[in-house]
């Protein structure tokens, strides 16, 4: 599989959200607006090519036994330097996103990833495969984020569409995200299925 | 439609001359009463309410059982039309009428036909689109227009005066209450009205006694045993109407008699909990929708012996 | 096996320590720039650093944390730090400025976890017209209430519960910033 291929098989075909519905905690938690639906998937994005690259660097020095304790120490490692580094840079950004950046340490799309795609390939398939996965979560969360973002404060990325009053709060509240998430999900399986009965055909 | 398959569904096998469109019917007649009571006491905003959410609801039954289910003559049965009433009846007289189009909208398409139409969802719609809007709209779903008052002023429920600035129950005139001349949801206040269309559905052998009777009395015994007042307690809120024309929609409640006695006392007992402990004023709408969950569970665990069948260790 | 976890173990230790020392500055930098821009936000016109004199007093049951502003060494007010446990949904932190006549200069929620759009809306309501303000009201005569308690603030629509939890976190700053203005003066 090429590089880019590879992208798009981990980016689309098996997106994190919409297909493997890994990393859901944070998926659902800090999608309330496009802007930090966004910024949560690259800070994810940036952690999983990192770990991948590692993880597949390291791949044939690792023994079975340990793997996943190795596996998770180099995402840990990660994820505490990201913070660090947001603490000191983004202080913004590092307190809008709060407690879900330390939790990116327990995302299943990060040790999934690791598990099933980088301890088998090489250090390049790797690092397309986190570009695939970091970017099919990213976009993923920021349509979410959007459209919880339209429906419950009557903006997008922060630009007005209508008068906020009018928002429904639920959107912005948990269980919209789990509704909407549903929705999205089912529109992305419809489209799926629509352009594979395309290509049978 | 192929109508040379045969239809194989489950049991139970019953062939009777009525319809879900005649049961339907039969609900509108008996909300009737407490509409009117409704308009009379909130003035012909009320209709104007009831006439979006039904609009409202309508419109997308149509739209998704036309476009996504593939079906036709989806809105003959009149569920869509119950839905729509009931819960505008929900809903306070001075809401919005985009919040209350939007409420309907969110009852049939998120409550209903996400799960795949009439007789599918397992949640009762009309809850659905008042849970919805009470929690978007929580200014809007919680200002009460004053009884009888042509100017608009607004005011507290008797359950959120009680809960919030602490009004003493003595106070208040049970009669009044009776007739609805008190602030709420435009159809929950005619407690008279709601227990005559009741009665004739009752009559009617549309719905059971169970349920109803189930949920009131609970609620009574509880307000009896903590030392509140019995009368005020099952006559304040949306209790009468949600004990009598949403806890009993045969497809989100329990199926066997056992079952509907507790679904009914869990029912009960949770509204009393959020009335007296939790931050809402009012519980009915949550616990209907709580125990709406736990139906599927308790048809299981009561399922009655097939004959002949033994009994497990 | 135990080779490769260890090693695996150091070389992360290493990195994070590196890491660690060569960004702690910029970390204290930018967590304590957050705090002073909470407190100018909520007094003006200090020259001193209100960070480094910080000082706590105990008002009530609890500890509240003063951080003086001066200017040419003249106290003129202070910011209190408090909190209620009364929130909606827990904890709501707030930074509350005083004068030293104990009349409110200004407020900045620090933290909170209320609903948004409801509760969280209390960053903004209580600087609003009216008698939603606080600003400028003196907690210390008589402390704050909303008007459904027979206060003289309005609370946010719909959300009484958070705005009783905010009041309370401004009546306990108050009664802090002016147990510490007493103990200053005394003092001198």
């Amino acid at each position: 599989m090429n590089f880019f291929k590879t992208i798009y098989h981990s980016a689309v075909l098996e997106n994190p959200t919409f297909v493997l519905l890994l990393g859901m905690c944070p998926t659902l938690g800090t999608t309330s607006s496009a802007i930090n639906g966004m910024s949560m998937g690259l800070a994810t994005t940036g952690v999983l090519i990192c770990s991948n690259a590692a993880i597949s660097g390291i791949k044939n020095l690792v023994p079975d036994k340990v793997r996943i304790p190795v596996y998770i120490v180099v995402i840990a490692t990660f994820v505490t330097l990201l913070q660090m580094l947001l603490q000191a840079y983004a202080p913004a950004l590092n307190d809008s996103l709060g407690i879900f950046i330390p939790l990116i340490v327990v995302n299943c799309i990060l040790l999934g990833r690791a598990e099933a795609f980088a301890s088998r390939h090489n250090v390049a398939s790797s690092v397309a495969d986190g570009i695939g996965s970091g970017l099919g979560f990213t976009v993923a969360r920021t349509l979410l984020g959007a459209c919880r973002e339209l429906l419950g404060s009557g903006s997008i990325a922060s630009l007005s569409i209508y008068p906020e009053s009018w928002g429904a709060l639920l959107f912005i509240l948990a269980p919209g995200a789990f509704i909407m998430l549903g929705f999205l999900i089912a529109i992305y399986r419809y489209l799926q299925a629509k352009s594979t009965k395309k290509h049978s055909a | 439609m192929e109508g040379n398959r045969i239809t194989v569904t489950g049991s139970p096998h019953v062939s009777a001359k009525r319809t879900t469109q005649s049961v339907m019917l039969n609900v509108i007649a008996a909300l009737l009463p407490a509409l009117a009571c409704g308009i009379w006491i909130f003035g012909w905003r009320s209709a104007l309410v009831a006439a979006v959410t039904i609009a409202a609801c309508m419109l997308t039954e149509f739209l998704c059982s036309r476009y996504m289910l593939g079906r036709r003559d989806s809105l003959r049965d009149c569920t869509a039309i119950v839905t729509g009433l009931l819960l505008a009846m929900t809903l306070p007289s001075s809401i919005p009428l985009p919040m209350a189009f939007a409420g309907g909208v969110f009852a049939i398409g998120v409550g209903k036909m996400a799960f795949g139409g009439t007789g599918q969802n397992i949640f009762n719609p009309a809850l659905v689109g008042r849970v919805f809007l009470l929690i978007s709209f929580p200014v809007e779903m919680t200002t009460w227009p004053l009884p009888l008052s042509p100017d608009g002023l607004t005011g507290a429920t008797l359950l959120s005066a009680m809960k919030e600035s602490g009004v003493d129950a003595a106070s208040i005139d049970v009669a009044q209450m009776a007739i609805g001349n008190m602030g709420g949801s435009l159809g929950e206040v005619g407690a008279i009205a709601l227990i005559a269309g009741w009665l004739y559905l009752t009559a009617r052998r549309i719905i059971r006694l169970v349920i109803p009777v189930a949920i009131l009395a609970s609620i009574a015994l509880l307000a009896a045993v903590t030392g509140n007042s019995v009368v005020i307690e099952l006559l304040s809120g949306g209790l009468l109407l949600g004990a009598f024309f949403m806890a009993t929609d045969y497809v989100t409640s329990p199926m066997t008699t056992k079952g509907m006695i507790v679904y009914g006392i869990l029912i009960g007992v949770i509204t009393f909990v959020i009335r007296h402990y939790g931050s809402y004023p009012e519980g009915i709408s949550f616990a209907i929708l709580i125990m709406n969950g736990c139906t599927p569970l308790i048809n299981k665990l009561t399922r009655p012996r097939v004959f002949g069948e033994r009994r497990k260790r | 096996m135990a080779g490769v976890l260890t090693i695996t173990t150091m070389i992360a230790g290493f990195l994070l320590g590196y890491v660690y020392r060569s960004t702690a500055e910029a970390r204290d930098k930018a967590s304590s720039d957050k705090l002073v821009g909470a407190i100018s936000q909520v007094v003006s016109g200090f020259d001193n650093d209100p960070v480094s004199s910080k000082t706590t007093v105990t008002a009530g049951s609890s500890q509240i944390t003063i951080y003086p502003a001066t200017h040419d060494g003249r106290l003129i007010g202070c910011a209190a730090e408090s909190s209620s446990d009364n929130g909606f949904s827990g904890k709501i932190t707030i930074v509350a400025g005083f004068d030293p006549d104990g009349n409110i200069l200004g407020y900045e929620v620090t933290s909170h976890a209320e609903t948004p759009g409801l509760g969280a809306k209390m960053n903004d309501w209580f600087r609003g017209t009216g008698s939603r303000s606080v600003i400028g009201r003196n907690p210390s005569s008589r402390p704050l209430k909303v008007s459904k308690d027979g206060g003289e603030v309005d609370g946010i629509t719909a959300a009484t519960i958070s705005s009783r939890a905010f009041l309370e976190a401004l009546n306990i700053a108050s009664e802090g910033a002016m147990t510490y203005f007493r103990q200053s003066t005394e003092n001198k």
